[in-house]
């Protein structure tokens, strides 16, 4: 340790101020390296379908993001979208365009909850997370005996301006991942919550003795997951028609992996929305680059939980570890 | 790391802890606590409510293939998972090693997709295979010095991906039938999974009562800072004892073929919670240094009895995942010891 400190020290400037672009320079190589194997990689067409994955994925690991800077999981994430979809998927026939709103609120409600659940019940963050997801996951099970519910033709109309494209062929996805991450980035920078998230991720007693409320931001932050999440959730459902208890199941992995390999680390207090938007980006490419160079698509989980610790590795500011549990 | 003093609201905490580490102390120094007692009274209580509302529950086939047979093999994942628990460490890898291990025996003795028929080497290889996946969540964890949520997390997937590529997302049937007799071959009376469950957990028990190992697990889980002044090798301990989780998971692995008598990608699906679950509502605290083996035999059977009563009790299976979601919060939540940590991530 004492000799890596004296690396970092004699370095430092230089590698300390690269350090945050590292994942930027990751993207870029990334793109070009795809584009060299397969040269059609790089148009209009496979790229707006990258964007949309990204999308996804990005309005996934937004809320995550807080939750991760100020240093706890949610590993609830994948079974909120879910179980958002089947609400929404239930509730168009009977509220129409209410169904959006509220499927967001539900959301929220469920964050709140596993928020106070590990706050106030002093339950850590993974547990209360994966305890909600196995009760978001039964909840959505039981809903249709856990059959997928369709889209009926009113339902696929009132969902079209989700799935749909908007001005120049852009398709709305981009559209809400754009608002989802610019409203992330001014809550991040221009308001308490943000603020603070970051404080209370970077030294929690110290954060306390400063006098802010602690444990109301945290739950609020994975208040803010549960909604973007649902957020999530209704736009897979709008995109494939359709709400289904694992409809994102396989979600959970590439949406922490977007934060971390972002640049986010998961010891909290270093992390940004910005560099969400950058994992994201990066995950897509990866998913969408090893499916074009013909990689399984089971074999990618295996990429994805070496990459994650690797990322994780890379990412982890050893100076704040003392014990590691 | 952390201290009760930063905290204004830690005073009245701290005052009280006293007494209440001596209502918790182990009950080899005297006085039992009620917070000990707690998870067998739950047991007894949960029997004797299902044998009065179905009084088949106490049927004696009930007993042995509704719940003991049933509880052999989360048994014997929560007997490696106890060790890491203690330790206040996690191991979210269940599920990838139980699909390594699976994809293994199936693959290598007599099956409906090779021509392979291995005999044992099957169940040994998947043996080693699983340790080795523990033996690299530890390295991984302790090396890299990675939170061992994070690193199980990553060896989960990656053994989940292996054992979906290996069978190529389809399913696989187990043709051997001396490696399916494990599950069904009775041995007075019970079958031999219930009797390989059993066995393990003397094991465990063995190395956490009598052995240095065992010590130190509970010493690295009361606190790893005076453990690691005191001389415990936390290191080799941490690895070991992951690496030992690993093995349980290869054992519960072959069972789990053995019963099903297939692999397939979803074979593994719902462990993890019900492990982390049947442990924790054991009365083992994830903050480590408190509880053991025999609670999660209890734990385990906790989750068992209750799984079988809500099949008897006609109760859709779709709600077994909340509840258990449920009782996994209500567990933790009596068994935190106040004023003792004042943070919690």
């Amino acid at each position: 340790m004492a000799g890596a400190a004296a690396q970092q020290v004699s370095f430092g400037g230089l590698a300390d101020r690269l350090r945050p672009y590292t994942p930027l320079f990751l993207l870029v190589f990334l793109i070009a390296g795809v584009n060299a194997a397969e040269p059609g990689f790089a148009t209009l067409t496979t790229l707006s379908v990258v964007l949309s994955d990204a999308s996804i994925l990005f309005i996934l690991a937004a809320g995550l993001t807080f939750v991760i800077m100020l240093g706890g999981i949610d590993l609830s994430v994948q079974a909120a979208a879910s179980f958002a979809s089947m609400i929404v998927a239930e509730l168009l026939p009977r509220v129409d365009y209410a169904a959006f709103p509220a499927t967001v609120l539900v959301g929220l409600a469920f964050g709140l909850a596993s928020g106070f659940v590990h706050v106030k019940l002093r339950i850590p963050s993974f547990i209360a997370t994966l305890a909600a997801a196995g009760v978001m996951t039964g909840l959505s099970l039981l809903m249709e005996d856990g059959r997928t519910v369709s889209l009926l033709d009113q339902g696929r109309e009132e969902s079209a301006w989700i799935a749909g494209a908007w001005l120049f062929g852009v398709p709305n996805v981009i559209v809400i991942a754009a608002l989802v991450g610019a409203g992330g980035m001014l809550a991040q920078r221009y308001t308490r919550f943000g603020r603070y998230s970051a404080a209370i991720g970077a030294g929690e007693p110290a954060a306390i003795a400063a006098g802010i409320p602690v444990d109301r931001y945290k739950i609020l932050a994975f208040g803010v997951s549960g909604a973007f999440a649902a957020l999530a959730g209704v736009v897979l459902a709008a995109r494939l028609s359709s709400g289904s208890p694992d409809l994102a199941s396989q979600l959970l992995l590439p949406a922490i992996a977007a934060v971390i390999v972002g640049g986010t680390a998961i010891t909290g207090g270093v992390g940004s929305i910005g560099r969400t938007v950058v994992g994201a980006l990066i995950v897509s490419i990866v998913r969408i680059g090893m499916t074009f160079v013909g990689v399984d698509i089971f074999a990618q989980q295996i990429v994805f939980g070496a990459a994650l610790i690797f990322a994780v590795f890379v990412t982890i500011d050893r100076s704040k570890i003392g014990v590691l549990k | 790391m952390t201290s009760t003093w930063l905290s204004p609201r830690a005073g009245p905490a701290a005052g009280s802890a006293a007494p209440k580490w001596r209502a918790l102390a182990p009950s080899r120094f005297g006085a039992i606590g009620l917070a000990e007692l707690a998870p067998l009274l739950v047991l007894v209580g949960l029997c004797v409510a299902l044998g009065l509302l179905n009084p088949s529950f106490f049927s004696f086939r009930n007993l042995v293939w509704g719940v003991a047979n049933s509880a052999a093999i989360p048994l014997i994942l929560a007997m490696g998972a106890t060790f890491i628990i203690l330790m206040g460490s996690i191991d979210l890898s269940i599920e990838g090693a139980l699909s390594v291990g699976t994809m293994i025996v199936a693959l290598l003795c007599a099956n409906d997709s090779n021509a392979n028929n291995f005999g044992w080497w099957g169940p040994l290889l998947a043996l080693i295979a699983c340790t080795a996946l523990g033996l690299a969540n530890g390295l991984v964890h302790v090396v890299l010095r990675i939170p061992s949520f994070m690193a199980t997390l990553g060896v989960w997937f990656v053994g989940l991906g292996i054992g979906t590529v290996a069978l190529g997302g389809s399913e696989i049937r187990v043709l051997d039938r001396t490696i399916r007799s494990i599950a069904f071959e009775r041995v007075l009376a019970f079958p031999l999974a219930v009797w390989i469950a059993a066995a393990m957990f003397f094991f465990a028990l063995f190395l956490e009562r009598k052995t240095r190992f065992g010590r130190y697990i509970y010493a690295i889980g009361g606190g790893e800072d005076i453990a690691a002044l005191s001389g415990v090798p936390v290191k080799r301990t941490r690895i070991l004892a992951f690496a030992l989780a690993g093995f349980f998971n290869g054992v519960a692995a072959v069972l789990a073929a053995a019963q099903l008598g297939q692999a397939n990608t979803t074979i593994a699906n719902g462990r993890l919670f019900m492990t982390v679950t049947a442990v924790v509502v054991g009365g083992t605290s994830l903050s480590g240094g408190w509880g053991g083996i025999a609670n999660s035999l209890i734990g385990v059977l906790i989750v068992a009895v209750l799984a079988n009563g809500m099949v008897l009790l006609g109760i859709s299976p779709y709600v077994h995942e909340t509840v258990q979601g449920l009782m996994i919060i209500a567990a933790v939540a009596l068994s935190v010891r106040r004023g003792r940590s004042l943070i919690v991530k």
